[in-house]
């Protein structure tokens, strides 16, 4: 099982070498120099058509709000403290969610994974819980505990929990045999063998797991704040919808999309290249 | 006991042992229910649930429910595949427009699905065309990206020896690179099959009368847990067989091709 598993399933993946300049269609020579800033060019194509469609072609606030419109309505959820308060509980509520999916998830994933009949045993009632996302069983929850913190908190738990025990099931699957045999050889017994060979081996897996649990859990977050309206981003722009407050949504949804890269690409990529650089046994 | 006879045994317990979790959780939810005897508004016995489904189907609500989840999702799948692929190509082909685009791509995909509900709900009001754009907007940004990154991929010694052969740009695109691309395209097609099916309930849920989504919510309103809980059996189980479908047609195209990597495989 080397080489690449699906990022769906967890598992390291190695990156696709990709295709060098210019070969089937020319492409213009740009300067060395200004190839990494061209990534503002779609974002300011946006812009522009997000200026005309309001100047030339007057589409009307109740359907598309101002750049204005939006950075107004930022500075006033500043202003008021609403917006401070809502990014403080979405981050807190994918926090403690992701950090409970963790502490659960992980040792069940080792114990899964130590056994190959736990893999085969368990493999296919795990892509079932996985067919039955948090948004799903929203509605229960919300019998079960109301429309209160622990409802949203079980289903960002649930969402993050299956994606990280199964990654980290895969991941001590993928470690090669020899390892465990050769500290068995030496007389380690199970507790040295979690330590040394399954939770290292299995470590650049894990983190893959965390990253996919921390992209589903959010937006069982998002949904789940919509519906249960207990503060938070997805309240905020599910809220905004009832005052027609449009300058509101998209600022939120800016937010929401900065927030969750911020999460994405700076905390957890770094983290992932690091464990599969230092302890990635699958790489060649 | 004869190396056939062991072999025999070994093939029906890899048979038997993923029903195990299924049979264990059916055990302790019926035991469980019959020892707690908990009211209806807390959880439902398998065999309401399973009394719900035929009382469902009688009545012609889980059919009208799931068609229309199903045509939602067949139309926001569908055009989010085509459009995805339409626009993916040529972007791939370009390295310069493959870079310009990424981050741009990163952040719509950061807020796919979901987060588009408000806006989309003042856009196209509450029903089919609000569900549907979410669908495509969760589904369109994956396929994209796997494109670019599929089309990107393809070794250049593949595309150089075709050309070599004196293949024109046009046969290059066919019958190179967008095959080569294929194993990357379909794993966007899983994961958009996937979110897709996943931003459709949350979609009606919120947005929506009709539809899977809408039952389960709706059934919240009345604590009919027996409702939901057969709901959700439902979603999975479909959610489950598209998957499969969509691995049937890995198993016909790109596995007999011999592209697919070797983890892909142990799915």
């Amino acid at each position: 099982m080397r080489a690449k598993i699906a990022a769906d399933e967890g598992g390291t993946s190695a990156g696709p070498r990709l295709r060098p300049r210019g070969s089937v269609i020319r492409t213009p020579r740009v300067p060395r120099r200004i190839l990494p800033l061209l990534f503002v060019v779609p974002f300011l194509v946006i812009i522009a058509a997000w200026v005309l469609a309001k100047s030339a072609f007057g589409v009307s606030g109740a359907a598309l709000p101002s750049i204005g419109d939006v950075i107004r309505a930022s500075s006033q959820l500043i202003d008021w403290g609403i917006l401070p308060y809502d990014v403080a509980a979405s981050l807190y509520r994918i926090a403690l969610g992701t950090a409970l999916a963790i502490v659960i998830g992980v040792p069940l994933g080792l114990l899964l994974g130590t056994s190959r009949y736990g893999v085969i045993m368990f493999g296919p009632f795990l892509r079932f819980f996985r067919a039955v996302s948090g948004i799903a069983i929203l509605p229960l929850l919300i019998i079960w505990f109301g429309f209160t913190e622990t409802t949203i908190q079980v289903a960002i738990l649930y969402t993050a929990l299956i994606p990280i025990i199964f990654s980290t099931m895969i991941g001590v699957r993928t470690i090669p045999p020899a390892y465990r045999d050769a500290i068995e050889t030496m007389g380690g017994g199970s507790a040295r063998l979690m330590r040394d060979v399954y939770l290292p081996g299995a470590l650049a897996s894990i983190v893959v797991g965390i990253r996919l649990g921390v992209g589903y859990g959010w937006r069982a977050l998002i949904a789940g704040e919509m519906l249960v309206g207990a503060g938070g981003l997805g309240f905020m722009i599910f809220g905004a919808l009832q005052f027609h407050a449009l300058g509101q949504i998209v600022a939120g949804m800016i937010l929401i999309g900065l927030l969750y890269l911020v999460i994405d690409r700076l905390i957890l990529a770094p983290v992932e290249d690091a464990t599969v650089r230092r302890w990635g046994v699958q790489r060649g | 006991m004869t190396a056939r006879d062991r072999r025999l045994r070994h093939a029906v317990l890899m048979r038997a042992l993923p029903v195990i979790p299924f049979a264990v959780l059916l055990i302790v939810w019926a035991v469980g229910w019959e020892i707690a005897r908990p009211p209806l508004i807390t959880l439902p016995s398998p065999l309401e649930v399973g009394q719900t489904v035929h009382r469902l189907w009688d009545s012609g609500q889980l059919q009208a429910n799931t068609s229309a989840s199903m045509y939602r999702w067949l139309l926001g799948f569908g055009v989010g595949v085509v459009s995805g692929l339409l626009l993916g190509v040529p972007a791939g082909l370009s390295p310069l427009i493959a870079r310009m685009v990424e981050p741009v791509v990163s952040f719509f995909m950061a807020i796919s699905g979901i987060v588009w509900l408000p806006i989309a709900i003042v856009w196209f009001g509450l029903g089919t065309p609000t569900v549907v754009f979410i669908i495509w907007n969760s589904v369109f940004f994956l396929i994209f990206a796997n494109t670019v990154l599929g089309v990107r991929s393809v070794a250049t010694v593949l595309e150089d020896g075709v050309r070599t052969l004196g293949a024109s740009r046009v046969h290059v695109i066919t019958r190179v690179l967008i095959p080569g691309a294929l194993p990357h395209i379909l794993e966007g097609l899983r994961s958009g099959l996937g979110f897709g099916w996943r931003a459709l309930i949350a979609a009606e849920i919120i947005g929506a009368s009709t539809g899977l989504g809408a039952m389960i919510y709706q059934a919240k309103e009345f604590l009919r847990t027996d409702v939901i809980v057969t709901g959700v059996i439902i979603i999975a189980a479909i959610g489950l067989l598209l998957d499969a479908g969509l691995g049937l047609v890995e198993r016909r195209t790109i596995e007999r091709w011999g592209l697919v990597t070797e983890g892909a495989r142990t799915r």
